[in-house]
C-alpha cells in the first residue's frame, strides 16, 4: 500500500467528516434546543437536496438560486416539524421515546413524499468549482472537496457567533437552559423552539446539498445519514454542537481507516461498531470533562 | 363466561373458515401478519414490558432466515437443524452483544441498536459465501408438517396461526409470572427492583436474548414460506414494521401485537392500488396514531389483568 492512497483516502475521510459534522451539528443544535433527538434530521438533508436537484434540473434556475432554495425548504420543513409535531406532542407530555418514535415515522413519510413527487432514481448535483481538483503535495482533492470543508467551517463559525453575540441566538439558549426563567423575563419558549427548528433544518440541508455531488440523493437515504450524524454528535457529546465537528471528523478518519485495512464495504461496519463503542464508553463524548451540560 | 365461550368459539370458526372464503392474496397477506406478528412480539413485550427498545429485530429476522436457507439449500441439512441453527446464533449473537449494549438507556439503546442492525445489514451484503451477496438464496424447500406439505398460502395459514397463537401464549406467561413482575419493576423503578433483589443486568440480557429468538424464528418462518430471500428483507424498513405492529395494537397487552401486525400487513396492501401514494398516507396513518394514540390504537381496552 502506498502512501499516496493512504493519503489520498484520508483525504476523503476528511471530507465525509465535515458532511457527518453538519449532520451530528444540526441533530446537537436541535437536541440542545429542545430535548428532541430528530431522527429525521437526514430526511432535511434529502430534502434540502432534493430540492436544489428540482430546481436546477427541472425548473433550470441557476444554481446558486436553487441551492438558496433548497436551504429554505430546510428551514420550512423545521418550522413545520415544530409546529405540526413536536409542539402537540409536548402539549400531550408525549414521553421522550413516543418522540423518538414520531421523528422515526416522519422520516418513513418524509421518504414516502419524495418517492411519490421526484421518483425512485438516484440524483446528483453538479461539483463546486467544477470538475477541478488541486494538487496538494501528493493528493489530488477535488476542489468539491474543498469548497466543502470551507462551507463546513464558515457554518460553524457563523453558529458559534450567533449563539454567542446575537439577541436572538441568546434567547434560543437561554429558553432551552431555563425556560422558566426564560419565560420571565419575556423570552417566548415556544418561538425560540420553532427557531431551534428552523435552524436545525437550515444546517441539514447545507449538509445534503453538499453531499450531493459526492455521493448523490435518494429518497431512502435519510436513516443512514441521521445514523452517521448521530454517530459525530455523540462522539463529541450531544449537548455541545462544536463537539460534532470532532466528532465528525474523529468518524470519517475512522471509516477511512477501515477501508484502508479491511475493505471498503466496512465502511459502515466501522462507522457503527465506533458509534456503539463510544455510546457504552464514554457515554458523555469525548470531551465530556470540557464542557458543561447545557451551556 | 359462557358469553365468553362463545365468542373465543365464534373466533376459532371464523379463523378456520376465513381462508376458504378469502382471496388466495389474502391469506397470503394473514400468513405474513402472523410471521410479522412473531418478531413483532419479541419487539413489543421487551419494550411494554421492560421498557428496552430493539430496532435490530430485522438482523435476528434475517439471521433467522439466512441459517435456514444455508443449512438447507448448500449444507442439505434438515429444516429443523436449520431452525436450530438460527435459534443458536441468534441466542448467541443476542448475548454477546446484549451483554455490554443494554447497559444503555433510553435514546442511547435505541440507536446502538439500530446501528448494530446497519452492521447486520453491512455483513449480509459482505458474506456472500453464507448469504449470497445481493442475489440472496433461493429455491428454499417448502416445510412439511406430518408428512403434508406446506406448499400453499391456504396450507400454511393452518400451520403458522396456530404456532402464532402458541407462541404468544407462551410469552404472556412469561410475562405473566414472576419474571413479568421483575421485568416492569424494573423499568418503572429500577432502583426499587434492584433493593427486591432483581438482578436487571442479567434479566435484560436474557429478554433480549428471548426477544432475538422471537426474531429469528419469525425470520425461518418467512425464508421456508417465500422460499427466495435477499438483502432487502432484512432492511430498517423490516425493522420499523416490527416496531410498528405492537406500537399500533398497544403496548401494555403482548397479545396486541396480534391485530397490530395484520394491520401493518393489510393496510399498506389494501391501499397498494393507487401506487407508491400508499406509502404517503401509510406514513401519515402512522404520524396520526404515534400523536394520538400514544397507548395504540387498542390501548384502551388491551390491559391485560397482570400487565400496568
Amino acid at each position: 500500500m502506498t502512501s499516496d492512497l493512504v493519503f489520498q483516502v484520508l483525504a476523503s475521510g476528511i471530507t465525509n467528516g465535515f458532511v457527518y459534522a453538519l449532520v451530528g451539528l444540526g441533530l446537537s443544535v436541535i437536541y440542545r434546543g429542545s430535548n428532541v433527538l430528530n431522527a429525521a434530521q437526514g430526511d432535511f438533508a434529502i430534502v434540502g437536496a432534493m430540492v436544489t436537484v428540482v430546481m436546477l434540473d427541472r425548473a433550470k434556475l441557476p444554481y446558486a438560486v436553487s441551492c438558496v432554495g433548497g436551504i429554505a425548504a430546510g428551514a420550512l420543513l423545521g418550522a413545520l416539524m415544530e409546529r405540526l409535531v413536536v409542539r402537540p406532542m409536548l402539549r400531550r407530555k408525549a414521553t421522550d421515546d413516543s418522540m423518538l418514535l414520531a421523528t422515526v415515522g416522519l422520516g418513513f413519510l418524509i421518504a414516502a413524499v419524495i418517492l411519490v413527487t421526484v421518483g425512485k432514481a438516484p440524483f446528483f448535483l453538479p461539483q463546486f468549482g467544477g470538475e477541478k481538483s488541486v494538487d496538494l503535495g501528493n493528493v489530488t482533492v477535488q476542489r468539491h472537496a474543498l469548497i466543502l470543508i470551507a462551507t463546513a467551517v464558515v457554518v460553524v463559525g457563523a453558529l458559534a457567533l450567533f449563539y454567542k453575540s446575537t439577541h436572538l441566538g441568546q434567547a434560543m439558549k437561554a429558553a432551552s437552559i431555563d425556560p422558566e426563567g426564560a419565560t420571565t423575563i419575556g423570552i417566548d419558549v415556544a418561538a425560540m423552539r420553532t427557531a431551534t427548528f428552523v435552524l436545525g433544518g437550515v444546517i441539514g440541508s447545507v449538509a445534503g446539498i453538499l453531499q450531493t455531488p459526492l455521493i448523490g440523493v435518494s429518497f431512502a437515504m435519510g436513516i443512514a445519514v441521521t445514523l452517521k450524524g448521530v454517530a459525530a454528535a455523540i462522539l463529541g457529546g450531544l449537548v455541545n454542537p462544536m463537539g460534532a465537528v470532532a466528532g465528525g471528523l474523529i468518524l470519517g478518519i475512522a471509516e477511512s481507516a477501515a477501508v484502508l485495512t479491511l475493505s471498503s464495504a466496512y465502511q459502515n461496519i466501522a462507522a457503527m461498531a465506533l458509534l456503539i463503542v463510544i455510546m457504552i464508553v464514554m457515554p458523555n463524548g469525548i470531551f465530556a470533562g470540557a464542557t458543561r451540560r447545557g451551556g | 363466561m359462557v358469553r365468553h365461550r362463545i365468542a373465543s368459539i365464534a373466533g376459532v370458526a371464523a379463523w378456520a373458515l376465513l381462508p376458504t372464503v378469502l382471496p388466495v392474496h389474502y391469506v397470503d397477506l394473514l400468513v405474513f401478519s402472523a410471521i410479522l406478528a412473531i418478531g413483532g412480539l419479541g419487539v413489543g413485550f421487551l419494550l411494554g414490558q421492560a421498557g428496552i427498545i430493539n430496532l435490530a429485530q430485522a438482523g435476528f429476522y434475517g439471521i433467522g432466515a439466512y441459517a435456514s436457507a444455508y443449512c438447507i439449500v448448500t449444507l442439505h441439512w434438515s429444516a429443523w437443524i436449520g431452525l436450530a441453527v438460527g435459534l443458536a446464533v441468534s441466542a448467541v449473537v443476542a448475548a454477546a452483544i446484549g451483554w455490554p449494549i443494554l447497559r444503555l438507556n433510553g435514546h442511547f439503546l435505541a440507536l446502538a441498536t439500530l446501528a448494530l442492525l446497519v452492521i447486520f445489514n453491512a455483513l449480509f451484503l459482505e458474506w456472500d459465501w453464507l448469504t449470497g451477496g445481493s442475489l440472496g438464496i433461493s429455491g428454499v424447500p417448502k416445510i412439511s408438517a406430518f408428512g403434508y406439505a406446506l406448499d400453499s398460502p391456504r396450507k400454511f395459514y393452518y400451520f403458522v396461526w396456530p404456532l402464532t397463537v402458541a407462541i404468544f401464549w407462551l410469552v404472556a406467561n412469561v410475562t405473566r409470572g414472576r419474571t413479568g413482575l421483575a421485568m416492569r419493576a424494573m423499568r418503572d423503578s429500577p432502583d426499587a427492583a434492584r433493593v427486591m433483589a432483581v438482578d436487571s443486568t442479567v434479566l435484560r440480557a436474557k429478554l433480549f436474548v428471548l426477544s432475538a429468538l422471537l426474531g429469528s424464528i419469525s425470520g425461518t418462518l418467512f425464508a421456508h414460506y417465500v422460499g427466495y430471500i435477499s438483502v432487502e428483507s432484512f432492511t430498517v424498513e423490516r425493522t420499523i414494521f416490527f416496531l410498528l405492529a405492537p406500537v399500533i395494537g398497544g403496548l401494555r397487552n403482548p397479545w396486541a401485537a396480534i391485530p397490530g401486525a395484520i394491520f401493518v400487513a393489510l393496510v399498506p396492501e389494501v391501499l397498494s392500488p393507487l401506487g407508491d401514494v400508499y406509502r404517503v398516507l401509510f406514513g401519515l396513518a402512522l404520524m396520526l396514531i404515534i400523536m394520538l394514540f400514544p397507548a395504540g390504537l387498542l390501548g384502551r381496552w388491551a390491559r391485560s389483568d397482570g400487565a400496568h
